[in-house]
């Protein structure tokens, strides 16, 4: 299975790499996309601060080098839409693309991949699309967690979910820290999903967005109640 | 945790309800110590004689209208303009209406953006000349429409400092508002705190239009008082 990794920066891409690299099967691409349409100044200066903020800048380097020297480091120069970036993806002739930037996809860029592109969204669908989904599924009382399912040009709403994994939000006292923990495990859901991918007969859960909602930016009144009520949830515990 | 243990598992709301309204209760004592600010003198004289009852209204206790019943039957009739009408839920009065054995006919979102701004304004303010109609389930589509404007293309506006349509907008608020009352869904109220906490990057801009802003206020205080919210399914 021949996979991209499609990234808003190069260190935001190896750190996915980074539990994918190795896994049999599976080939990996980095592709750094140029979120913003940035010039070349502003956009090296930013990987080069991003790469130096990640912990192990030393093996970043060398990951990248030994990606780059195999063709396997594709450094997108213009916007993800354009017909051009649209071209090399295709050239790679990938199964599969993992979400790692922030970009919205339209559909010749979903159709670059055999399988499309995969999505590890931190809410549980099909009952929550959209924003501030944590939020909203703490102040309803809801469990949280993460879905991995294959992106359409839609907000969350690509039909086939590959997995879903509840993830406990009781312990956590601010719900900024608790998304932040759950964004940080995209790559191991990543790597499930691949290996649930790679299996003989796999199934796709459906994402029936009759059953959900799409929810949107939370006011300052309602993140204030999910702290108080995650708040008073971990000093229960 | 599979889904199904994940679902089975009655979920603890630990305080949720209390918590939800406490928070709401503090936002309509802000709101009626503060609602001069929003709602100037200049706006409250071109109110003319309503200005009295929005004034009390505002600096009220909490006063609210249950308008669920008013849906149970289907689509309803009224003679009196939208504005009327509007103002009488605002002021949580009552609204003559009748109910009807038929409906509009069903208003397809895609055609709805693509009539002119003007053309817009006139559609929703035919259709829901009862505005109570925005509550019912044939309108979900109409409304959900309504709330994802609000909460993308017109707050992304809002945020950046860009114009806007004022009257579209207050005229967004007051239904998504209605809709909030009638439905009890809590992304429909929280899309009327977002843009009270937004009033002040707003706010010279949306005393343009002070009936409506006038009317949005007062709605948005009676959802302050309203118990019973419902998850959103």
């Amino acid at each position: 299975m021949r996979v991209a990794v499609i990234a808003g920066s190069i260190s935001g891409g190896f750190r996915i790499v980074r539990e994918i690299d190795g896994l049999p099967g599976v080939d990996v691409f980095v592709v750094a996309c140029n979120v913003g349409k940035r010039s070349p100044l502003p956009r090296w200066s930013r990987e080069f601060l991003l790469a130096l903020k990640s912990l192990d800048w030393g093996a970043l380097a060398v990951t990248a080098y030994r990606y780059a020297r195999k063709g396997r480091l594709i450094i997108l120069h213009h916007i993800l839409d354009d017909a051009t970036s649209i071209e090399r993806l295709r050239s790679l002739q990938c199964d599969v693309g993992l979400h790692a930037a922030n970009v919205i996809y339209r559909e010749p860029m979903i159709s670059a991949f055999g399988l499309g592109i995969l999505n590890a969204h931190i809410g549980i669908l099909p009952g929550y699309r959209g924003r501030c989904v944590v939020e909203w599924s703490v102040l309803q009382g809801d469990p949280t967690g993460i879905t991995v399912f294959f992106i359409d040009p839609g907000i969350d709403t690509g039909k086939r979910i590959v997995l879903r994994e509840f993830i406990p939000s009781r312990g956590w006292k601010r719900v900024e820290a608790l998304k932040n923990m759950l964004f940080g495990c995209d790559a191991r859901l990543y790597r499930k999903a691949l290996e649930a991918l790679m299996e003989p007969g796999v199934q796709f859960g459906s994402n029936d967005t009759a059953k959900g909602c799409r929810y949107y930016v939370m006011s300052k009144m309602f993140k204030q109640i999910v702290n108080e009520i995650l708040t008073g949830r971990a000093n229960l515990a | 945790m599979d889904l199904e243990t994940a679902l089975s598992r009655p979920v603890q709301l630990d305080g949720y309800e209390g918590l939800l309204r406490g928070g709401l209760l503090r936002r309509r004592a802000e709101l009626r110590k503060c609602w001069r600010h929003f709602v100037s003198t200049e706006c409250m004289a071109s109110l003319g004689v309503l200005a009295k009852e929005v004034e009390l209204f505002l600096s009220a206790q909490d006063a609210f209208r249950d308008w669920r019943f008013a849906v149970t039957f289907g689509w309803m009739n009224c003679d009196a303009s939208f504005e009327d009408n509007l103002r009488q839920i605002a002021l949580a009065h009552n609204v003559e209406h009748r109910p009807s054995e038929t409906g509009p006919e069903w208003l397809s979102v895609a055609n709805f953006n693509k009539r002119s701004k003007n053309e817009r304004i006139e559609v929703l303010c035919d259709r829901y000349r009862c505005p109570l109609n925005i509550g019912l389930p044939s309108e979900s589509d109409v409304a959900e429409e309504l709330l994802r404007q609000l909460m993308v293309p017109d707050r992304a506006k809002i945020e950046a400092g860009k114009e806007f349509d004022v009257n579209m907008v207050l005229l967004k608020l007051n239904l998504v508002g209605v809709r909030a009352m009638i439905t009890r869904d809590l992304r429909f109220l929280d899309a009327l705190n977002y843009f009270y906490e937004l009033l002040r990057r707003s706010l010279a801009r949306m005393r343009a239009n002070p009936r409506f802003l006038a009317s949005w206020l007062c709605i948005y205080a009676q959802l302050l008082c309203t118990p019973e919210w419902q998850k959103c399914v």
